[in-house]
């Protein structure tokens, strides 16, 4: 399992909440490699320093997908805040993965 | 109240994920499908784009191909003609020369000639037959609506089906390549007809019209099923297909039992008009 803690960058927290995101993967297959960009763009856009997003590669801890009750990849799970919300896909469409991770402007 | 609705409420959370990941793996957004055991990799769509790229290559191959063959036909064909045809008209020749130079009391021999010189002959006729089917001088020389007439009218003394060409497009200049392959398709769905479709009456029609040119053999036989339709096995059916793809063209044969076959051909107009003469 593959971490990445952004959380310290900047305190700008909205809310005051830390976002904590899991991403199942595959390696550096193609829609894999998008939903890690995609992500990180988003991250950063919407939720700069308040984020973190452990990234777990399939193909190295099958286990945990499994775990995870993960069927395919790429899977984006949002754990905190609840509830948790599940994306699949390479999340290149912004508007409807925003939405779904509570993550537009009137939402939030 | 919210005990009832919670059942409800789950069957609605699966049916939409259930819909997210239909959405995700027909939009080829799934990279893995995670098992107990294993991870399967899915790479769908690359899988669609090598196999288009495959069939593309494997038609282009087969359109030289074909190509490459009818010119060695026009090659074979012409030296049939040329030097078999010249060499046994002088053989026929030579032994009519010899026949008239007999004396009546040479008998045995004079049956002989006779006997040789139909055989000569009977293989002239042989060599034009061959020399014709490998590549119609018709077709050079008449074009293709007349090659077809006269392979509709070589049919019917075949074969007994009563066979029609209706056309509008007579006066049309075809491309020579393109001609070849019209005429290959007629010749390979009439040879089909003579065998399979117990057919009484055949009909090829050649139409232009504004979308391209549309060639569409029907007969009035027993029908062809849909499984010979799609066979590899179908060799004939198959390079039938392949030549009118060739061309950019589609190919369709729709039959039903009892009720004859059509099969029609459409090709862009623009791939089969000769641009050196114009429509």
């Amino acid at each position: 399992m593959k971490a990445r803690n952004r959380g310290s960058r900047k305190s700008a927290k909205p809310r005051g909440e830390t976002y904590l995101f899991r991403l199942f993967v595959a390696g550096n297959e193609s829609n894999s490699s998008q939903a890690r960009a995609n992500l990180a763009r988003l991250c950063e856009e919407r939720i700069e320093g308040s984020y973190k997003i452990e990234t777990v590669d399939v193909l190295k801890d099958p286990s945990t997908a499994y775990e995870n009750k993960v069927l395919v990849t790429p899977t984006l799970i949002l754990i905190k805040p609840l509830p948790k919300v599940t994306v699949l896909g390479n999340l290149n469409d912004t508007w409807q993965v925003l939405a779904a991770l509570r993550l537009t402007p009137v939402q939030r | 109240m919210s005990n009832q609705k919670l059942p409800y409420r789950e069957l609605e959370t699966k049916i939409k994920e259930a819909e997210e990941l239909i959405h995700a793996l027909r939009t080829h957004q799934v990279d893995a499908i995670v098992g107990e055991r294993h991870v399967t990799l899915v790479r769908l769509k690359q899988a669609e784009e090598n196999l288009k790229n495959s069939r593309d290559q494997l038609r282009a191959l087969v359109a030289h191909m074909l190509s490459v063959r009818e010119d060695e036909r026009a090659v074979i064909a012409r030296e049939l003609h040329d030097e078999f045809g010249l060499a046994l008209t002088s053989l026929h020749l030579g032994l009519s020369w010899i026949s008239r130079k007999l004396t009546p009391g040479q008998q045995p021999l004079q049956e002989k000639i006779t006997s040789l010189s139909a055989t000569t002959t009977s293989l002239i006729r042989s060599v034009r037959n061959i020399a014709t089917e490998l590549r119609p001088g018709v077709l050079d020389e008449f074009g293709l609506v007349k090659t077809l007439k006269s392979q509709a009218r070589e049919f019917e003394g075949h074969t007994g089906i009563r066979c029609m060409v209706k056309t509008n497009a007579a006066q049309a200049k075809f491309d020579r390549l393109a001609a070849v392959s019209i005429f290959r398709i007629v010749q390979a769905a009439l040879a089909n007809i003579a065998r399979h479709a117990e057919a009484s009456r055949a009909v090829i029609a050649l139409m232009k019209r504004k979308n391209g040119l549309i060639l569409t053999l029907t007969d009035n036989g027993k029908g062809i099923n849909r499984s010979l339709i799609v066979s590899h096995t179908s060799l004939g059916i198959t390079g039938m297909r392949e030549r009118a793809l060739a061309l950019g063209g589609t190919f369709t044969l729709r039959g039903s039992r009892g009720k004859g076959t059509t099969l029609t051909v459409q090709i862009p107009l623009s791939r089969i008009l000769d641009s050196r003469v114009g429509a």
